[in-house]
């Protein structure tokens, strides 16, 4: 039997919750975003977006492009407690849930006799009990379900086939489907390649000689939109990470140490509280040009110590050695999963060293 | 990797790296001409390029350093703990210097059609023309300045010895050394030269091996020094390569330079006091039980099949018998019997199938000495034709 999932997003949600609490902000130009000269927009409402402002957007550049918009700080115990009810809704329709965020979800629909109009009656019960727009995509696999929601924002409700949704976005970029980013994008604008369409129709081989034999065909598998990914309500952390961007860039290399310390004792007291540990640590460094490297490395034993992770970690900074000033870092512990194998099987002992 | 621009002058401690190009200073230094041939040429790259650095922000340093000077022509790469120079034969029309990308001038080696190839810089392009044959390549150069000087053969400390001896001394124990950087003094090998014994020591804390080598003759002087693990396979590599007789090993304070044959190879020294080694092994065992060592490896490298995902690989001995066994949820289980002259009370001890493979393995030939004293507490492999073999090895905790 085919499977059918929908894809559900709510429509600016940050700025939506904070229309709703501040209702005389309605039909103005919202932004929500951090303060700070590094801020970037977390959601813009529609009235901002019709200047350009789009999400991840730095604040400053947005602020150019709608100087009348009106920035909103985050407030994200506020955004969980809507986020909260508007998934009980959702699970009071659907069994099998897969939350990716605070605003959206992908719902398996398997189960139900009309799953058209049960997503309806779910959009509207979403509208009255949190004031929040919904919009839904319904096709025949995840990948399909999160374009189409995509596809008619905000308050959209798009149903897909496979084969429609191919002839709908066959002239799209690439980039339109999830999972292939600017660089895979512009990697495939490189090679001739401009839409969806001709990614489809690109065979296995020229892909696979370019982006390598896992990737290459995948990248074409997307583009047709196949997709089994299962809808999984339990998504397991593999890895937690924390970074950090400066208000200005940061050229000394002991001021960085002294950060990225500082970032992985935080990052430690977080696993440790949820009794985790990794055997990855990686670090990750932007520098003033917005080229990004991340370097890891595996030990023997996983850990969380908040010790163990920053001297490592300042090593691979130490190895990298960044040739220009740095923007952000961040540090990474991940391997939780074979952490977890590795507590069930045996201890090794070890000699005492 | 990310290529450093040519113009990020950022006031730094690397910046004098990263100073803008200046093309006048490329003219003076570097002046390369030469031929060689192809196959010389290939071959001396695949060595030579095995140390560059693949992953450093230092362009250069993933490059290949070509020197013609009047003496030949050397190649050299490095990427700051290891440097390699290795001599290419050719015919030097115009000493100089020049860094070629590593990668790239391997590949270009590799399908160069035979015969002699000619290598010329030409400065005003900033690029090399390699031609061999109808094929012309113009390959852009690294920058020179960049490329770290390498050090010279000799120093403080300066021995030579059999290259056989200590090649095969470096083969029984670098697989024990560390790859955790964490412990930067485990991912050495400890080696120690006096009067007519060559020792090398390693351990990562789970296993530790020590192989004593008796030297022909004694050695004038002695040195002990902690060499990465890398530093040395690569040595042994190039020693078999290169089939020299002997070894030169010159140590400084912090670095050791080896030479074999028109080969040197240098690498820091890691710093810190190695662990002592002795005070790990016990004094006394409580089993100790000589085994023929083919068999047992045969039989562990078959059982291991099924110790995945981390199992341990199960030693059961009862009287007269041991059984190696094995089990991983979902995949299978496998056991096999090994008549042993085991006395006593059974008792059953775990270790990780590849540590337990490495020992049995480095003992080349004949029996081994199993040396066992309880389930938790460490056993011993040891060489029983009496070549000065040890791995030590921790066990599993078994649940059962």
């Amino acid at each position: 039997m085919s499977r059918c999932i929908a894809h559900l997003d709510i429509d600016a949600f940050y700025a939506s919750v904070e229309l709703q609490r501040r209702p005389e902000l309605q039909g103005l130009p919202v932004i929500v975003a951090g303060s700070g000269p590094r801020a970037v927009v977390t959601t813009a409402s529609y009235e901002a977006r019709r200047f350009g402002v789009g999400s991840a957007m730095p604040a400053a550049r947005a602020m150019r492009l709608c100087p009348e918009a009106v920035v909103i700080a985050p407030d994200f115990t506020a955004y969980r407690e809507v986020s909260a009810r508007v998934m009980e809704l959702v699970r009071g329709q659907v069994d099998d849930v897969e939350v990716m965020g605070l605003d959206e979800a992908y719902l398996d629909l398997g189960g139900l006799l009309s799953p058209r109009a049960a997503m309806r009656r779910l959009v509207v019960a979403i509208r009255e009990d949190t004031g929040m727009s919904a919009s839904v995509g319904i096709g025949p696999n995840k990948l399909v379900a999160n374009v189409a929601s995509d596809a008619e924002k905000p308050a959209g409700f798009v149903v897909l086939t496979r084969e429609q949704a191919c002839a709908r976005f066959a002239g799209a970029r690439p980039g339109l489907v999830p999972g292939i980013g600017p660089k895979t994008a512009a990697r495939l604008e490189a090679l001739g390649i401009a839409t969806l369409a001709a990614l489809a129709a690109t065979p296995d081989d020229v892909l696979a000689a370019h982006f390598g034999a896992r990737q290459g065909p995948w990248l074409a598998r997307r583009a047709r939109f196949e997709d089994d990914g299962a809808v999984t309500s339990e998504r397991i952390a593999v890895s937690e990470s924390r970074e950090t961007t400066f208000d200005t860039d940061i050229a000394g290399a002991h001021r960085l140490e002294e950060i990225l310390r500082r970032l992985a004792g935080e990052l430690c007291e977080g696993l440790a509280r949820h009794e985790r540990r990794g055997r990855t640590i990686a670090i990750k460094v932007r520098l003033d040009d917005f080229s990004t490297i991340t370097r890891a490395r595996t030990i023997a034993q996983p850990t969380n110590d908040a010790a163990t992770v920053a001297d490592l970690a300042v090593a691979l900074l130490r190895e990298y050695a960044p040739p220009r000033p740095v923007r952000l870092v961040g540090v990474r512990v991940a391997a939780f999963a074979e952490a977890e194998a590795e507590a069930a099987s045996a201890p090794q002992l070890a000699l005492p060293l | 990797m990310r290529g450093v621009p040519a113009n990020s002058g950022h006031p730094r401690a690397c910046a004098q790296i990263h100073k803008p190009y200046d093309s006048e200073s490329f003219f003076e230094v570097s002046i390369v001409k030469l031929s060689a041939s192809c196959q010389e040429l290939l071959t001396q790259l695949q060595t030579v390029s095995r140390v560059a650095s693949t992953r450093s922000a230092v362009q250069a340093l993933s490059g290949v350093q070509l020197e013609a000077g009047d003496s030949g022509v050397e190649l050299r790469a490095t990427d700051m703990e290891i440097g390699l120079r290795v001599p290419l034969e050719a015919e030097v029309q115009r000493p100089g210097t020049v860094v070629l990308p590593g990668r790239l001038m391997l590949d270009v080696a590799r399908q160069l059609p035979g015969g002699d190839v000619s290598i010329e810089l030409r400065p005003s392009e900033g690029d090399v023309e390699v031609v061999s044959g109808p094929a012309r390549f113009h390959i852009r150069t690294l920058r020179s300045e960049d490329f770290p000087p390498l050090p010279a053969p000799g120093g403080d400390t300066v021995v030579t010895m059999p290259a056989e001896a200590f090649v095969q001394t470096v083969a029984r124990v670098s697989r024990s050394a560390s790859r955790d950087e964490t412990r930067p003094i485990l991912t050495g090998v400890l080696v120690s030269a006096s009067g007519d014994e060559l020792r090398m020591v390693a351990t990562d804390s789970y296993r530790l091996s020590v192989k004593e080598t008796k030297l022909d003759a004694p050695l004038e002087t002695g040195f002990e020094a902690n060499v990465p693990a890398r530093a040395l396979d690569e040595l042994s590599r190039v020693a078999a390569q290169v089939g020299a007789e002997t070894i030169e090993i010159g140590v400084r304070t912090n670095q050791v330079v080896f030479r074999v044959g028109g080969v040197v190879l240098s690498s820091r020294l890691i710093d810190g006091q190695f662990p002592n080694y002795r005070q790990l092994l016990p004094e006394t065992y409580e089993h100790e039980l000589h085994v023929p060592g083919e068999e047992l490896a045969g039989v562990v490298r078959r059982i291991s099949l099924m110790a995945q995902k981390n199992a341990p690989l199960r030693l059961s001995f009862t009287e007269g018998e041991l059984t190696v066994s094995a089990q991983t949820p979902d995949v299978g289980e496998a056991s096999e019997p090994l008549p042993v002259p085991f006395a006593g009370e059974p008792f059953e001890i775990g270790f990780n199938p590849e540590f337990l493979r490495d020992g049995l393995e480095s003992v080349a030939s004949g029996d081994v000495i199993l040396k066992l004293i309880s389930p938790l507490r460490p056993g011993l492999i040891e060489a029983g034709d009496g070549s000065g073999f040890l791995y030590l090895i921790m066990p599993i905790r078994l649940n059962v």
